[in-house]
């Protein structure tokens, strides 16, 4: 799978050699002053997939918080314009300096909420600190589990009510599982990539802040569609564009 | 004359005995099956046990890991095995008496193609701590009898120390002839376990030989130390009560000692004592037919053997010694025995002996393995009076090997080849030395 | 015959955790853990034994290989029939460790658990094995996984001494049971039988059951009071069971023990303490503390 995959990688890399030179030659003619963003929209092409509604009755505090509010799977979650939500941007490629290798201070927080997990998708730079919290009247395990061979390792940890934040970071780039085997539906995704990142909005608009002015490639990922990448050109006080459209299986 | 013909009968009815029995070991695919494990986590070299091994028999045919249950199976699963040695094999004895187209002694050489018996095992746990074990055993025309049958209970009130075996078995030997390496005609056994002097009629006393009777064994839980005794019926393992009334107690003990890279040394003692019939009041000695098979053997007299065992290892290469004592009644000199309702003739006394046995292993790697053993018998008192001192004397040497190409979770196939040279001094039917040899080329499997 | 690159498990395993590759993933090969097996790192100290890898390769052929494998990767030929599935050693995450969750074991912790096997498993404890062999084992286990190369063992987690068994403490030790909802898993009445406990699944996926006091085996990793307060604090790693550290002091831990004590099905010092008590299982409907 992963080894198709980045063929595709290549084989798109090769397809946008050409653009990608003159993007590079571009880039190096535009002063290195200022931030530039990258900013575009993730569209859902197709009718969504049905969101299966959540049986908690395992719980019944977790039923109990969603009496008036029936919990459902996040795998696909798609707003009024066909935008789709939890989609993780980053740059997979032209990035160097100091913007490769900072990493930022703020820390994304997850949080146990009702029994899900707020957000469904966190992303975060490599050795970026990151919190788990819960404010669950109801014990929690957090179990990352990270695929072999990437460095990062996967642990185990609870958190029963009114437990302190588990603040952790990771090593390495990698889409990491995350479940809660107590609650078995409960099913995130700590996102780890190296550099500037965004995640797409309920209207699946994104801006991925910090960008020197420079030509880039954009990968979007998302959990059931995978990834897409662009060729995005950064100029000075001109923001990049990129609008990504996956297709409904 | 009487005596060099019993002799030649005996050499006969052992070269049969042998190849009955001579494959009654145990090495078990349904186990392996059973565990998941290759051959060699249990055996050396199947059937011969290691450490892992002798554990786990020790523990009831149990892993201990609370999942020996056989409800912890899938319901198809089967405990049963069986094994067999197809072969070529060679046979030559020299001075043995003829009787047709030439006369006198004559060396007699055979060769061909063979089959051993079958041995169907089937054995393990019926419930967590009760294991039994059922082994019918066949000659090789398919005349099948009963080698093994016993049922145990296992670590009783919780203790590896206590374990209760009731049926026929084999003695708690640490060194097995049931899970014997070479299979020829004339290493298939162990020299030392089934040794008495010519002439003396005392076969109840075969260390080698599966019993009947009741078995308590106890070790510690990494099996350092064992410990065992049992009572048994003095008929050397056949059923119908043919002897009566006499039995037999073997008890033996051992301990192991961590000696680091080299692996665990054990050492032991065993010894066996016991009481047997000298006449019967039926004329042939056989059971009687009616009402209850019983022989009616009287005049019962004792016998005993004791014996130091080792089993030493060096890396690659490992030792079993066995040095045995024997001693039977005076009443057993002679073939049959003297009833004990007679006075002894003048001059007859206690037949002893000493048998020294040493087997040597070089296991390359735990799909090849070459053995070697030297089995040394020496009459140190002969039973009857005038008979020459050395009269019985045994040498035995066998060497050979065994590759195991397979050697999986599910079955086992062994090339085996082996060569083995016997001379025992003095009892040809002219009073000479006897030397017979025997060549073994086959394959020994099983599923 | 040694199964090298291509490893279908682990591919789905990936597949099934991404569904995208943002690294190159590299495969354990066997040319590298030749390269390891040279390593300091892939000696092993267990008091004043050394083991050394190469030494243990014919003990791990003739007894480990088969569920193990050649390569360490719990791929051997029996693995497909043996569940629990074997350890994978070139993951190095183990159950039985004396160091927090996410961290490697120490040399002791592989060599106990060699000796002590792994109950309700296939592993059976090879305790014939000599002690230098078992060194040399932890050794060559050691070589299959990169993660000993560049990290080190977590710190080991400190056992206070165990205190004295009182009525009060066996009371709290239910009360920490309530609290951080053992029971969800384990049953009110430590019977395995907790809301959750049908849907468990270890890392792999497998459906596994929690630990049954009632039943009243051996734990997995040991049998003492210690190995009971070590379990709750370092997790076991590869299994739903998560590590308590952050949220159970050592106080309430050793009542935990003791609490837990009362519900095995044999006689013990704490059954007989808490008996006055009348402790009634804890209201498994109760939502929240």
């Amino acid at each position: 799978m992963n080894r198709n995959h980045k063929r595709t990688l290549v084989a798109v890399a090769a397809a946008l050699g050409l653009a990608s030179v003159a993007g590079l030659i571009a880039g190096n003619r535009v002063s290195a002053a200022g931030s530039g963003s990258i900013t575009g929209t993730v569209k859902l092409s197709g009718s969504p997939p049905h969101m299966k509604g959540i049986d908690m009755s395992k719980d019944p505090y977790c039923v109990k918080q969603h009496e008036n509010n029936p919990a459902k799977m996040e795998n696909v979650v798609v707003g009024a314009d066909g935008g789709l939500q939890n989609v993780v941007l980053y740059i997979s490629e032209g990035l160097s300096g100091p913007e490769a290798s900072a990493t930022p201070s703020e820390e994304p927080v997850v949080d146990q909420h009702n029994c899900m997990y707020v957000p469904h998708v966190v992303a975060m730079d490599v050795n970026q600190k990151y919190k788990v919290t819960t404010t669950d009247q109801t014990t929690h395990n957090i179990h990352p589990l990270p695929a072999p061979g990437t460095g990062n390792i996967g642990w185990n940890k609870s958190q029963p009510a009114g437990a302190p934040p588990i603040e952790t970071t990771w090593k390495a780039p990698e889409a990491i599982s995350v479940k809660c085997n107590i609650h078995p539906w409960m099913h995130g995704w700590h996102v780890v990539v190296k550099g500037p990142y965004a995640i797409s909005d309920a209207s699946g608009t994104y801006t991925i802040k910090n960008l020197p002015p420079g030509s880039y490639t954009v990968t979007a990922w998302h959990e059931e569609y995978g990834t897409q990448t662009q060729k995005v050109t950064v100029a000075a006080g001109q923001p990049g564009k990129a609008d990504f459209t996956f297709k409904a299986k | 004359m009487t005596s060099s013909r019993n002799t030649v009968l005996a050499a006969l009815l052992s070269a049969a005995f042998l190849l009955t029995f001579s494959s009654s070991a145990s090495a078990l695919p349904a186990f392996a099956r059973k565990y998941g494990l290759r051959c060699s986590a249990c055996h050396e070299a199947w059937p011969m046990l290691n450490y892992f091994g002798q554990k786990f028999k020790d523990n009831g045919y149990q892993l201990m890991n609370d999942r020996d249950s056989p409800i912890w199976q899938n319901p198809s699963y089967w405990p049963a095995t069986f094994r067999i040695t197809p072969q070529w094999h060679r046979e030559s004895t020299d001075k043995v008496s003829v009787d047709t187209a030439l006369t006198g002694l004559q060396q007699i050489t055979s060769h061909g193609f063979d089959l051993s018996g079958l041995d169907f095992h089937t054995g393990g746990t019926l419930e967590k701590n009760v294991s039994f074990y059922v082994l019918p055993s066949s000659d090789s025309s398919g005349n099948f009898h009963f080698e093994t049958v016993m049922a145990r209970l296992d670590n009783l009130f919780g203790s590896s120390w206590l374990n209760l075996k009731l049926g026929k078995f084999e003695l708690d030997n640490l060194i097995s002839e049931k899970r014997i390496l070479t299979l020829t005609n004339i290493s298939g056994v162990y020299q030392t376990y089934h040794f008495r002097p010519p002439n003396d009629s005392n076969f109840y006393g075969q260390i080698g030989d599966n019993q009947l009777g009741l078995e308590y064994m106890g070790h510690s839980a990494d099996d350092r130390t064992r410990i065992s005794a049992s009572l048994l019926s003095s008929n050397d393992g056949q059923v119908g009560l043919p002897s009566s009334n006499g039995y037999t107690g073997f008890f033996s003990a051992s301990q192991a000692f961590d000696t680091g890279r080299l692996g665990v040394q054990r050492v032991g003692f065993y010894a066996m004592a016991g009481e047997a019939p000298t006449y019967f009041l039926t004329t042939s000695g056989g059971p009687l037919a009616t009402p209850f098979g019983n022989a009616g053997g009287r005049g019962n007299r004792s016998f005993s053997r004791e014996g130091f065992v080792g089993l030493f290892y060096l890396g690659k290469l490992d030792f079993l010694a066995v040095t045995q004592h024997g001693s039977d009644s005076a009443y057993f000199a002679a073939t049959p025995s003297i009833p004990a309702n007679t006075p002894l003739p003048a001059g007859t006394q206690s037949p002893t002996w000493n048998g020294y046995m040493v087997e040597t292993h070089y296991v390359y790697n735990p799909q090849l393995i070459f053995i070697q053993r030297s089995e040394f018998e020496r009459v140190s008192q002969q039973g009857l009076p005038g008979v020459a001192s050395d009269t019985g004397n045994l040498n035995m040497f066998t060497f050979g090997y065994r590759w195991y190409p397979i050697m999986n979770p599910r079955a086992g196939f062994a090339f085996h080849n082996e060569y083995s040279w016997l001379r025992q001094r003095k009892t040809a039917p002219d009073g000479s030395d006897l030397t017979s040899s025997s060549l073994f080329l086959g394959f020994d499997f099983d599923f | 015959m040694r199964r090298k690159s291509f490893d279908c498990r682990r591919l789905a395993a990936a597949a099934a955790v991404g569904g995208m590759s943002l690294l190159g993933r590299a495969q354990v090969t066997e040319y590298q853990q030749h390269q390891w097996l040279n390593t300091p790192a892939a000696s092993s100290h267990i008091g004043n034994l050394t083991g050394r890898p190469k030494a243990a390769a014919m003990v791990y052929r003739r007894y480990c290989v088969v569920c193990h494998g050649e390569l360490g990767d719990g791929n051997g030929e029996s693995a497909q029939w043996v569940d629990p599935k074997p350890r994978d050693f070139t993951l190095a995450i183990f159950k039985c460790r004396s160091t927090p969750t996410g961290t490697l074991p120490t040399d002791e912790d592989i060599y106990d658990t060699i000796a002590r096997g792994l109950d309700r498993s296939n592993m059976p404890p090879w305790n014939t094995f000599t002690r230098q062999e078992r060194a040399d084992l932890v050794a060559w286990i050691k070589h299959f996984s990169p993660r000993w190369q560049t990290e080190k063992p977590g710190q080991r987690i400190e056992i206070p001494p165990e205190p004295e068994i009182t009525p009060e403490r066996i009371k709290a030790g239910q009360d920490v049971y309530a609290r951080v909802q053992c029971w969800k898993c384990h049953g009110a009445e430590g019977r395995a039988n907790g809301p959750s406990a049908s849907t468990l699944q270890d890392d792999l996926g497998r459906p596994i059951l929690p630990y049954n006091f009632a039943e009243g085996g051996r734990f997995k990793c040991g049998t003492t009071d210690r190995d009971l307060y070590r379990i709750f604090m370092t997790g076991m790693d590869g299994t739903p069971m998560p590590s308590f550290a952050d949220n159970i002091k050592p106080e309430e831990a050793w009542n935990l023990v003791f609490y837990l004590r009362t519900l095995q099905p044999f006689p013990s010092k704490q059954k007989e303490i808490a008996k006055p008590l009348g402790l009634k299982p804890i209201n498994p409907n109760a939502t929240g503390p």
